[in-house]
């Protein structure tokens, strides 16, 4: 199962948190800042999946790798947009390379709901981010993976808000967040 | 309606928006904790007001805010009323809240209890939708149980949005509570037999089929056929991609399976363009055991090599890493099962290593750690001791910052997030630099897998010894103190950790390996050295490794070069030490190597020998009474008794009269007698772990029995009894001289080092040894091998560093150890209690075992010791973590239970399912642990009851007013106080005890065929020819709560 869903930024400030598990506030910031730590250092060119940051590595069983447990979270995924990290927690029940897909369909669903997504658009409508997500996850399984469902889905708990009008589009993150770009299985 | 939240703007000016509230924080550059603090001030009593509007705005403020790592656990009373608001736009800011910052021990919930029922039976999909989402975040066994009977319903709700949800949000409710399964399980296996079904619901099953496969496979057996005709026929990737996982835990029960499954999976991989589908397959394939022999031998090879030739194509393209990953996944499930398909990939696993991804690195080492045998240790520890000495190095000549830790994103700073889009930080090109984590995690590595099965594949222990020296100055240094208070999870090492263990290793080479024991003595002295010269002049010394080495230059000090120099060096580290433990190991060890260098007995005690003994204790007294207040009782209790034996000593030398050319004059007893029996006796040898436990229990053993029924007597005239002398002599021979051998076992503790046609050495395609090991350590090693060499004729002088690394460790062993090494010799005693009094004549078998040792055989590794019937297997008792017994199972799945974000799902495992209903019902732990269940859910409605009246009470005395509302709640909460209950709030009483009968009505229903509405005929049908016994006490239970209330 996706343990948590994790958006920040390149500074490492959260624009969503989701914990499919309840996790205390405090802890939950040092699990983002020690994910950012290791996200932040990867080099280019690197793999989507972080090794374990030392909080879950402590406390799971990570150096037994011949005995794995599916209720420990064994993986973590993440995929690079323009500004944004999007993290993904799961067990090793979870496909790796669908997460990454799936990180995908998130995003393109959130680029259809605000047209041209940007991080501005996340600060400030984080409630519509949190629409999205519950329209793909819900308790840590994935119940959808249709972009137009997604969408729809959200829609039909009310308008979208567009980006206020008099805020400028601070760092345009051309062509939205940069979807689609190096990242796309095909025939997925 | 929309639900922007800066458009239902509250009615005064003065209140912010969240719009406010982040404009704010972004035009307050610099002082925005101040700013944030009156946020939270202002969030605080608007949060309070009565005006619904306000309280939402407020709320979702304080949402963001969390976001941040600003509690809001305070406001959860709040998040209930928002959450109970008529409006859904505020609504859905309510249940945000509750998903955001509820816990279960959020009191607040049961409160909740009855909000959540109403709307999960309200008639907009999307307000139903909204408990149904939030539950699986709070969601506890008794709200399970009381939510049960309002969500089952939903499962054949018309719009497929809510059946999908609902089905998953069932299985978060099974996970704390498995009887909700029993109820929900024939409605979700309908779902999924019905081919009309929407196929996002049918996904949705079938990834919740996944999540449960793992814990209870068999029940889903049964489904086979289904599942397999969607994979064949659905056509969607996602799920192929479940159903797969799924399988591949149904096949290892059901063999017939992996034969039906093949022809698909093959096409698929042959077929697929989807790269995530068909590595999916190919893991299915391994993980499913279909790999493994059967009848169908050639297919399976077939399939075998299409697998893992597809798995080494995904990690030979380059430019894809993720590929790369997610391969070198798959080939460590493999490696499981067939070490040897995996071992055919060496060569690009083993580039792996040295890949500039940390992810990919780890996991190769993974791998390579199960691959490990006599032919590459040494090939990949040097790639490893490779990668340490650079990164290593390149630490020194970087600024002393290594871990690029970033700005700290727990402070809410809001700045500047548009105006820098290239976060991309660091030399791209270069690795990064390792963090200390990845250090350890490699040392560990590095020592495991030499120390493996007793060493057994490590064939050059000089070699190993000049690791480990490396080793000790490359491991990270340990973290303040301070620092590891503020992590509170026990990690299974902590940082300073492993250079202990890198010392312990030494010392288990010098206790294991006598041939080598020497070399191992000395390369302790130079650590010991070493640490005390690379700590900079006014620190101490943290490295952990100190006290495991002091320990080998104490105890085996009579294979010291130059013990003087030796008990100088420890003296000197006595007085750099700051942690108690190494103190008493480098105290005791003093001690040892000073009694070694006073005590001899035969030279005669001279004025020279005289004047320098007493300097010596004087300089060893003087560093130990600083000690003698030392806050730790171990080391103070050792300063005291070290310092007083010798003022002691020291009293009786200085009044020895020296001998002179004429009168010999034997050294003072004291020195030579007293002290030196205080360290020497038997020899000490490892034992195994369990082997205390193996130690027979006598015949007859009754601890309560008294000893001696005259004891009192004995005791008060113990006094004028004299003791014999010679019964003291008995005491002193068994406990101060060695015991005649009494069987000498040359366990041919690796058959395999004998082997000595593989001779390795020397041609290694790999980094020689100038690459990993310091510049000192290897001119040792050099010196080494020209002074062993000096005397073989067959050896052709030095003629260049070149032939280095290429000298036969055979000859390097002969050498050191004299041509003719009898491996008898040493003896090996074997702690055997039976034993001990019979006597010494071999056994006829051991001794023929004797008689043949291998030809080559050079080195003798003591096996650890034991007793009894898990003699055999000691090599594995070696390693205490493969130490599988019940107590050591229960603790891994306690510290299972701890760890973050894991779902503990213990208790579905127990949960019968597809089986017979009756069985069920017969079952007497089953029942017991329904009624525990059914009572503990009684307790909690209680509860719940007297909450409510209290927070009814709450709500109507103090609202808008007690600002510390919830908390008088909760106070007030745990005092039973009845008369107060009986007094008001007759419908709450009514709706708890609704509460109750209700989920009675569902536990009946298990045993009957469950018919769609919630009527009483069902209930009555089943209590007909149902269970009798525990049904009665289920009823018995809500009559006494209506009794009482």
């Amino acid at each position: 199962m996706i343990n948590a869903v994790l958006v920040f930024n390149g500074q490492g400030q959260p624009r969503l948190t989701k914990f499919y598990t309840q996790l205390d506030t405090s802890i939950q910031q040092r699990l983002i800042s020690e994910i950012f730590t290791l996200v932040s250092n990867r080099p280019s060119g690197a793999c989507n999946f972080l090794p374990l940051p030392p909080l879950l590595a402590a406390s799971g069983t990570s150096h037994s790798s011949s005995e794995p447990h599916n209720d420990v979270p064994s993986l973590v995924t993440y995929r690079n947009y323009a500004t944004l990290y999007f993290i993904v927690i799961s067990t090793s029940t979870e496909s790796p390379l669908a997460l990454l897909d799936l990180i995908q369909v998130y995003v393109e669903s959130l680029d259809k709901l605000f047209e041209n997504v940007c991080e501005l658009d996340l600060i400030f409508n984080f409630e519509t981010l949190h629409a999205a997500l519950s329209e793909m996850i819900v308790g840590g399984v994935v119940i959808e993976t249709n972009l137009d469902r997604i969408v729809s889905g959200v829609k039909a708990q009310g308008t979208v808000a567009k980006r206020p009008v008099n805020e400028s589009r601070g760092g345009t993150l051309g062509g939205g967040l940069g979807m689609g770009g190096t990242f796309a299985w095909p025939g997925r | 309606m929309g639900f922007i939240p800066w458009a239902t703007s509250p009615s005064s000016t003065f209140e912010k928006s969240l719009y406010d509230l982040i404009r704010g924080l972004r035009n307050h550059k610099g002082n925005e904790r101040e700013y944030l603090q009156n946020c939270l001030k202002e969030c605080r009593s608007e949060v309070r007001s009565q005006d619904l509007d306000l309280k939402a705005t407020a709320l979702l403020k304080l949402i963001y805010l969390e976001m941040f790592g600003h509690d809001m656990s305070w406001a959860a009373f709040n998040v209930l009323e928002v959450m109970a608001s008529p409006k859904y736009h505020q609504k859905r800011v309510g249940y945000l809240g509750a998903i955001q910052s509820f816990r279960t021990d959020t009191e607040v919930l049961m409160l909740a209890t009855n909000l959540l029922k109403k709307d999960l039976t309200a008639a907009s999909t999307t307000t139903i939708a909204l408990p149904i989402v939030t539950l699986p975040h709070v969601i506890t066994p008794s709200l399970a149980l009381s939510v049960l009977p309002d969500l089952l319903p939903r499962l054949s709700h018309t719009h497929p949005a809510v059946r999908k949800k609902t089905i998953v949000t069932l299985y978060r409710l099974a996970l704390v509570y498995p009887e909700t399964l029993r109820a929900a399980w024939p409605k979700i296996k309908e779902r999924l037999m019905d081919k009309a079904e929407d196929p996002s619901v049918t996904a949705a099953i079938v990834n919740v089929i996944c999540e449960l496969g793992w814990r209870r496979p068999h029940d889903f057996l049964p489904l086979a056929p289904r599942l397999f005709e969607l994979l064949v026929d659905s056509g969607n990737n996602w799920m192929a991609i479940k159903l797969i996982k799924l399988f591949a835990t149904l096949t290892p029960l059901e063999p017939r399976l992996a034969r039906k499954l093949l022809p698909p999976l093959t096409e698929i991989i042959r077929t697929t363009p989807a790269m995530s589908l068909l590595y999916e397959c190919i893991n299915g394939i391994i993980q499913g055991g279909i790999l493994g022999s059967g009848d169908d031998a050639d297919g399976r090879e077939e399939i075998a090599t299409l697998c893992v030739n597809k798995l080494r194509s995904m990690i030979m393209i380059d430019g894809d890493a993720n590929l790369k990953y997610v391969a070198l996944l798959a080939f460590n499930k493999i490696v499981i099962t067939h070490p040897w398909l995996v071992a055919q990939q060496e060569d690009v696993i083993l580039e792996c290593i040295d890949s500039t991804d940390i992810s990919i690195r780890i996991k190769a080492l993974d791998l390579v750690q199960g691959m490990v045998d006599n032919d590459n240790l040494v090939s990949i520890v040097s790639r490893l001791m490779r990668q340490l000495k650079l990164a290593s190095s390149r630490d020194r000549r970087v600024a002393p910052n290594p871990s690029g830790a970033g700005p700290s994103p727990g402070d809410s700073d809001e700045d500047d997030f548009e105006g820098t889009i290239s976060p991309a930080q660091g030399t791209a090109d270069q690795a990064p630099p390792l963090p200390d984590d990845y250090k350890t995690d490699v040392i560990n590595r590095i020592l495991d897998m030499c120390s493996q099965n007793n060493y057994g594949f490590l064939d050059d222990f000089e070699w190993y010894i000049d690791i480990l020296s490396q080793l000790v100055r490359t491991a990270p240094l340990p973290r303040q103190i301070n620092d590891t208070e503020t992590s509170p999870p026990p990690g299974k090492y902590r940082i300073g950790d492993i250079s202990e263990k890198i010392g312990n290793e030494v010392r288990n080479i010098a206790v294991k390996v006598q041939a080598i024991r020497s070399a191992c003595v000395q390369a302790a002295e130079e650590i010991a050295t070493q640490l005390n010269r690379d700590t900079a002049g006014g620190h101490s010394i943290v490295s952990g490794a100190m006290s495991p080495v002091a320990w080998v230059i104490g105890e085996f000090a009579s294979e010291l070069s130059a013990p003087e120099d030796s008990l100088g060096l420890l003296l000197r580290l006595i007085s750099r030490i700051s942690s108690p433990e190494p103190l008493a190991a480098c105290l005791q060890a003093a001690m040892k190597v000073f009694s070694l260098v006073a005590g001899d007995q035969l030279a005669s005690w001279t004025a020279e020998r005289k004047s320098k003994i007493l300097l010596l204790m004087a300089r060893i007294v003087h560093t130990c009474e600083p000690l003698a207040l030392h806050p730790n009782l171990e080391v103070q209790e050792r300063a005291v008794e070290f310092a007083e034996l010798l003022k002691l000593t020291a009293e009786a030398a200085s009044g020895q009269e020296t001998s002179t050319d004429t009168l010999h004059q034997d050294p003072p007893l004291l020195l030579t007698q007293a002290m030196p029996l205080l360290f020497a006796g038997w020899e000490l040898h490892s034992v195994a772990l369990g082997a205390q436990k193996n130690v027979p229990l006598p015949d007859g053993l009754d601890l309560d029995e008294p000893i001696n029924p005259n004891l009192n007597y004995l005791l008060s005239s113990a006094d004028s009894i004299p003791i014999p002398a010679d019964e003291e002599d008995e005491f002193e021979t068994y406990y101060n001289q060695r015991p005649p051998p009494t069987s000498i076992v040359s366990e041919p503790a690796i058959n395999r080092l004998a082997d000595g046609r593989n001779e390795v050495a020397g041609s290694y395609q790999q980094p020689i040894e100038e690459t990993y090991l310091d510049a000192d350590i290897l001119a040792k090693r050099k010196a080494e091998r020209s002074e062993k060499n000096r005397d073989d004729p067959f050896y052709i002088g030095e003629p260049s560093s070149i032939h280095r690394s290429s000298t036969p460790i055979h000859n390097i062993l002969q050498n050191s150890n004299g041509p003719d090494l009898d491996v008898d010799s040493i003896p090996i005693m074997e702690l055997d209690l039976n034993r001990l009094s019979a006597d010494v004549n071999k056994s006829p078998a051991q001794a023929s075992k004797r008689t043949k040792p291998k030809p080559r055989q050079k080195i003798v590794i003591a096996a650890d010791e034991n007793l009894g019937n898990s003699g055999q297997s000691t090599p594995r008792n070696y390693d205490s973590e493969n130490n599988s017994d019940s107590n050591a199972a229960k603790a891994r799945a306690r510290k299972l239970k701890q760890s973050f974000l894991a779902v503990d799902s213990t208790n579905i495992g127990a949960l019968n399912l597809e089986g017979d209903p009756d069985s069920g019902a017969y079952d007497p732990e089953t029942q017991q642990r329904e009624e525990a269940e059914m009572a503990r859910a009684v307790k909690e409605v209680e509860r719940l009851r007297l909450e409510m009246q209290r927070a009814n009470e709450r709500i109507q005395v103090a609202q808008g007013v007690d600002a510390a509302g919830t908390v008088v709640v909760r106070k007030k909460a745990k005092k039973p106080s009845k008369a107060m209950v009986a007094g008001d709030g007759d419908q709450n009483e009514a709706a708890a005890e609704a509460d109750v009968v209700k989920p009675a009505k569902k536990k009946k229903k298990k045993v009957a065929p469950i018919d769609d509405g919630d009527g009483d005929g069902g209930a009555a049908s089943a209590e007909s020819q149902g269970v009798v016994k525990p049904k009665k006490k289920k009823k018995a239970k809500p009559a006494e709560i209506q009794e009482t209330a």
